[in-house]
């Protein structure tokens, strides 16, 4: 049990008429990569963004280390998710500022952090991604592949303990895609962060995942490895690893 | 196409109107519960305050100028008229100072800045970055509202008082048109014709008129609807109702004026 550090139990969301996630339950183990795959418009998004509060669900409950999330506070819910990492689909890259300034952001917070401290930490998070020569770049400057990178290394420069990914390859080239999920493995190995990745790249499932699971019209419908899976003899979940 | 009786519509508007009425009363209590809160973002409140007042002075200044050129130009054939061109520069500046000067220089603002701020706060909505603030721990709300709010609320005085002294200063350069008054005399005119009660209310006003084309725009933005239609209804309903708001105040504070003085 003390090894599970999120959990969804019985979540639903419904927006107007349209049931997104009808009775969602998973839970995400310590150190682990789990891969959520579906087609587009399945709730996966949906999904970790009730994870962390973005989302108010209907009913069930979103767990984080133990604590259920509506039942907190804003302040504790905020102590809370600078635990969790949060990559959007788009990097969301604050436009106005720079690369060193975007990075600097979620650091404003710590009071017991001085300036080289701070510039230590941008630097290592940089270079993690290896984008150190980007740090005085505005991100109108940076190639659609950079910009994930960024979003990487700000969503690691907090050293969170778990860590969501919402279509970290979406519109990259297959080459810069491999790239992205190479450095979500190494981010993994290095940290021991569990990461919950949303994707519907099977190429990205296949080098990040530990564990699959694929959601279709709103449930889960099949949970396995990655060879498990692809030998499905569901033709449905089959189709998926073609 | 589908059609609804008229009470229905009208009923459905009149919900409407009272709840966006409501969520907006909502989101200026929240503006006043966080302003009080540390942390305080002085640094943001500094470069707003720049981006806001600073870069918004040349339009005001030069909107300023124009009207009170042209305000005089148009007053100068019915003074003559009656024998009072030499009480121009008195009637002007009253004019300028108590209502079209902060009247103006507000509506300028809510167009400029208004309408800014709504596109820039539903942009960063529509692309998550209102969402990556939040799930970084952080308070949205603090960094962006509450600093864009305050600098509205603090800028728009200072470009008001600007923009009336440039005002009288092209009103000065329009009597010398047709004219011939020295400069130290127009502004001792000027001087002798505006009183505190002239000065005070109107000023004061300025603060009402700047909180509510930044709470307007930073609320419109804050709660755009997704995609980029959302960014345009967003800015141009900022501007509309935050022009609205202006003339509204500017209705309730001249009423108040009169009921003091």
């Amino acid at each position: 049990m003390e090894d599970i550090v999120a959990e969804l139990e019985h979540l639903k969301k419904s927006f107007g008429t349209k049931d997104v996630l009808k009775d969602i339950n998973v839970t995400l183990k310590k150190g682990e990569n789990l891969v959520v795959l579906g087609k587009s418009g399945s709730g996966k998004s949906v999904l970790i963004k009730c994870l962390v509060g973005l989302i108010d669900p209907d009913d069930g409950k979103a767990v984080l280390f133990g604590k259920n999330i509506s039942e907190l506070q804003n302040h504790e819910l905020n102590l809370l998710r600078k635990r969790v990492g949060f990559l959007f689909q788009s990097a969301a890259l604050y436009d106005s500022m720079t690369v060193r300034e975007n990075l600097e952001f979620p650091l404003r917070d710590l009071k017991d952090q001085d300036k080289t401290d701070t510039e230590a930490l941008i630097r290592e998070a940089l270079k993690n991604v290896g984008l150190e020569e980007a740090i005085d770049k505005m991100p109108s400057e940076l190639s659609g592949g950079m910009i994930k990178r960024v979003g990487l290394a700000r969503t690691l420069i907090l050293k969170p303990e778990i860590i969501l990914y919402d279509e970290p390859t979406t519109g990259l080239d297959p080459i810069t895609s491999k790239e992205i999920s190479n450095l979500i493995l190494e981010v993994q190995r290095k940290y021991s962060t569990a990461s919950i990745i949303i994707t519907h790249d099977v190429a990205c499932a296949r080098i990040t995942a530990n564990r699959i699971i694929i959601i279709k019209d709103g449930i889960f419908i099949a949970e396995g490895t990655f060879g498990e899976l692809s030998s499905s003899e569901d033709e449905w979940i089959r189709s998926f690893f073609i | 196409m589908e059609s609804y009786p008229a009470e229905y519509l009208f009923t459905k508007s009149l919900k409407g109107f009272f709840e966006e009425v409501g969520q907006l009363s909502r989101f200026a209590a929240r503006f006043f519960r966080e302003v009080v809160k540390p942390p305080y973002e002085f640094k943001a409140l500094m470069n707003q305050s720049y981006i806001i007042g600073y870069k918004s002075l040349p339009l005001i200044a030069i909107t300023g100028l124009i009207m009170g050129m042209v305000l005089t130009i148009q007053s100068r054939p019915t003074m003559a008229q009656f024998g009072a061109e030499s009480w121009l520069p008195g009637m002007v500046s009253i004019s300028i100072i108590r209502e079209i000067g902060p009247v103006i220089a507000a509506l300028i603002f809510a167009g400029k800045v208004g309408s800014g701020i709504g596109a820039e706060l539903a942009s960063m909505k529509v692309t998550e970055q209102i969402d990556a603030m939040e799930v970084s721990g952080l308070n949205p709300f603090k960094f962006l509202v509450v600093t864009r709010v305050a600098a509205t609320t603090l800028m728009l005085p200072v470009l008001v008082i600007a923009s009336d002294a440039i005002s009288l200063f092209g009103c000065f350069l329009a009597v010398n048109l047709k004219g011939d008054i020295s400069f130290h005399l127009f502004f001792t005119q000027v001087f002798s014709s505006v009183t505190f009660n002239d000065v005070f209310p109107a000023l004061i006003k300025t603060f009402f008129f700047g909180f509510s084309v930044g709470i307007i725009g930073c609320y419109k933005g804050y709660n755009s609807v997704k995609g980029t239609e959302g960014v345009g209804a967003a800015a141009n309903s900022a501007v509309v109702i935050g022009s609205l708001a202006v003339f509204i105040i500017d209705m309730i504070a001249v009423q108040l004026t009169s009921l003091f003085n």
